[in-house]
């Protein structure tokens, strides 16, 4: 062989079918599309068995498989001749095989109907171009080495420490090296089991706030089986929510934040932010362009969104550390600013302000006890320790993801332009601020503290 | 023979071979080697009892040398809209230059399959190595069998 497999790697990427030619045992030639093709090393590959009939009996009858596979950058076409060795129904190559799948047909819409049977096994014996009348263009040679870029991301976070900062500088950083399009980081809430928007990039809104359950689209897949997907030409595809327009009145009804989308994305790829055994969320790069990452921007996003995990794991277990501060009461004044109409649900905890939709779940309840606190007391400055502890505020144990939650509120205050806002004192401290005379309206239970 | 065969193909799968599907070929060489081409275009006689591939011998000169020796080809036809697909099964019983009419009709097909792929988002240039029209020759290709191979529960069953 003088062109190696690797060097074919485009042409595993599953944008353009593969062809497959088998002959069974009369000597009928049988020829069918294959969408699934996959490298497994540089002898072998692997053939998606989703409907395999007549091509299923051939290769038991006769192992000689003829496969031509395209480079979807230029649409160079190469000739495999394979040798059939097994079909596996199980194990790692075909989990792999199977999840992408999942992948892909959880965007078409049809899960149940592209269902993997097997991943048939061949061996490459040769391999050879497909003579064409025009010159290929020399593979992924417009490409520049995705090492250096990675390293510019991981510089540019690694050494913050505040969760806030890590996720901006992470986001501009990846904009800056990758200049893709768009770009989402989610952080994994145990509370509710739910993937939360924490910043994004590129959209027209930020969509902080936004959920995505676990399984959900390409987001939710990658983050509840803990591994990379990468969608590389989407034009087939039917985006989810593409049609979801993001408005007050929405939010307002259905108390969540509609997750941002690209419109024309061709390009996306969910990559799991990992660490010590835990997935702490996902990351979400798309692109207008078909083929905007290649495996190795994978390999190098991978690296990041677990560099990530560490870099917010590390700013969560820091946090934990601020004492309480002797905070200086002044009750405020209830006749000398206006009055700011805040209405909490406690079923969900959904928070209101001025009948605009904030924020449910733990850290709509933590804003409803720092507000309660300063009404009371007259209290501004909060630490995290005396949050955490807080018996009435009922957090979910020590891996709580407190910083995770008060900069989700920080953030959706910020975004809805409220006229309560936390600051970031010091680490590990926070300040309420409130541009007028809280009225808190709740309909829990009295007593229940 | 010819006109039992001709109800292999009813009206509306012959309408559908003529559309702009992509199509692609199988033989096999001695020894059962499979072998695969792509056609630019298939042109049905009007009894509907075969058909005209027309093949690059420039790009696939060992499907043509199949052809040559064994005869035997398959060939389906899938339209990138749907993935509706059909593969048709039988031999080639004539190799010959195609007739002015049909190097119309391949230069047609080409130019067509060529924007129904870029309306998929499929640039032309990327395309264009599998729609060569150099050396041109017609296989005249009579079916014995119709497959429904559209990707689904049903696909590789006779039709
Ligand atoms: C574009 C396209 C992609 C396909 N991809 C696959 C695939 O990945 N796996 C599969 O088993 N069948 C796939 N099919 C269906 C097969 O081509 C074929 O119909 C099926 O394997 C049964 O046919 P057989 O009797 O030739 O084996 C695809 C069909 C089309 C049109």
């Amino acid at each position: 062989m003088t062109l190696s497999l690797t060097e074919l790697a485009a042409c595993f990427e599953g944008v353009i079918p593969s062809i497959l030619c088998t002959v069974g045992a009369d000597g009928t030639p049988n020829i069918s599309y294959l969408s699934h093709v996959t490298r497994l090393d540089d002898e072998h590959v692997g053939l998606s068995d989703q409907f395999f009939s007549k091509t299923a009996r051939n290769i038991r009858e006769n192992p000689r498989a003829a496969l031509l596979v395209v480079n979807p950058h230029d649409g160079a076409q190469y000739r495999l001749d394979l040798q059939y060795c097994e079909t596996v129904g199980s194990g790692p190559v075909f989990e792999r095989m199977a999840a992408d799948l999942r992948a892909t047909s959880a965007q078409v819409g049809m899960t149940d109907v592209m269902r993997l049977r097997g991943v048939a096994i061949h061996r490459v014996l040769g391999l050879r171009a497909v003579r064409s009348p025009l010159a290929a263009a020399p593979p992924e040679a417009w490409r520049g080495s995705a090492l250096p870029r990675m390293a510019a991301v991981v510089d540019a976070f690694a050494d913050r420490t505040e969760l806030g900062e890590i996720v901006d500088a992470a986001l501009d950083a990846l904009e800056a090296a990758f200049r893709h399009g768009a770009t989402m980081i989610l952080l994994h809430d145990p509370a509710r089991d739910c993937f939360v928007t924490l910043g994004s990039r590129g959209y027209g809104r930020t969509g902080i706030g936004a959920d995505v359950l676990p399984g959900e689209g390409l987001i939710g897949l990658s983050g509840k089986e803990g591994r990379a997907i990468r969608v590389s030409d989407a034009s087939r595809l039917r985006r989810f929510g593409a049609a979801v327009e993001a408005s007050s009145e929405q939010e307002n009804r259905t108390r969540s934040v509609a997750l941002p989308s690209l419109p024309g994305a061709m390009s996306q790829i969910a990559l799991p932010m990992a660490t010590q055994g835990r997935i702490r969320g996902v990351l979400f790069l798309e692109s207008p362009k078909r083929l905007a990452f290649s495996a190795e921007d994978e390999a190098a996003l991978a690296l990041i969104a677990r560099q990530l995990a560490a870099a917010i794991a590390l700013s969560e277990a820091d946090a934990a550390e601020a004492a309480p501060d002797a905070p200086i009461p002044r009750r405020p004044s209830e006749v000398a600013s206006p009055h700011i109409r805040v209405v909490h649900h406690a079923h969900d905890d959904s928070v209101f302000i001025e009948h605009d939709y904030l924020i449910k779940g733990v850290p709509g309840r933590i804003l409803i006890h720092m507000l309660e606190a300063f009404l009371s007391a007259g209290q501004v400055d909060f630490s995290n320790r005396e949050i955490r502890t807080d018996r009435a505020l009922r957090l979910p144990g020590l891996k709580d993801n407190l910083e995770t939650r008060l900069l989700l509120l920080r953030r959706r205050l910020e975004d809805k332009n409220a006229p309560i806002r936390l600051l970031r004192l010091s680490r590990g401290r926070i300040r309420l601020h409130v541009a007028g005379y809280p009225i808190v309206i709740s309909d829990r239970k009295s007593g229940a503290q | 023979m010819a006109s039992g065969l001709g109800m292999v193909l009813d009206e509306g799968l012959a309408s559908f071979l003529e559309e702009p599907v992509m199509i692609i070929v199988g033989t096999q060489a001695d020894g059962y080697l499979p072998e695969i081409a792509r056609a630019a275009g298939a042109v049905l006689e009007a009894d509907r009892a075969a058909l005209h591939l027309m093949v690059s011998a420039w790009q696939w000169p060992e499907t043509i040398a199949n052809l040559r020796a064994n005869r035997r080809i398959t060939a389906t036809f899938s339209r990138p809209a749907d993935y509706e697909t059909y593969q048709l099964k039988g031999t080639v019983t004539a190799i010959a230059p195609p007739t002015l009419e049909q190097q119309a009709r391949a230069t047609r097909y080409l130019a067509e399959i060529g924007e129904v792929l870029a309306g998929f988002g499929l640039a032309p240039e990327i395309s264009a190595p599998w729609r060569v029209a150099r050396d041109l020759l017609a296989l005249r290709f009579v079916p014995e069998a119709v497959f429904v191979q559209t990707p689904g529960a049903t696909a590789g069953q006779k039709r």
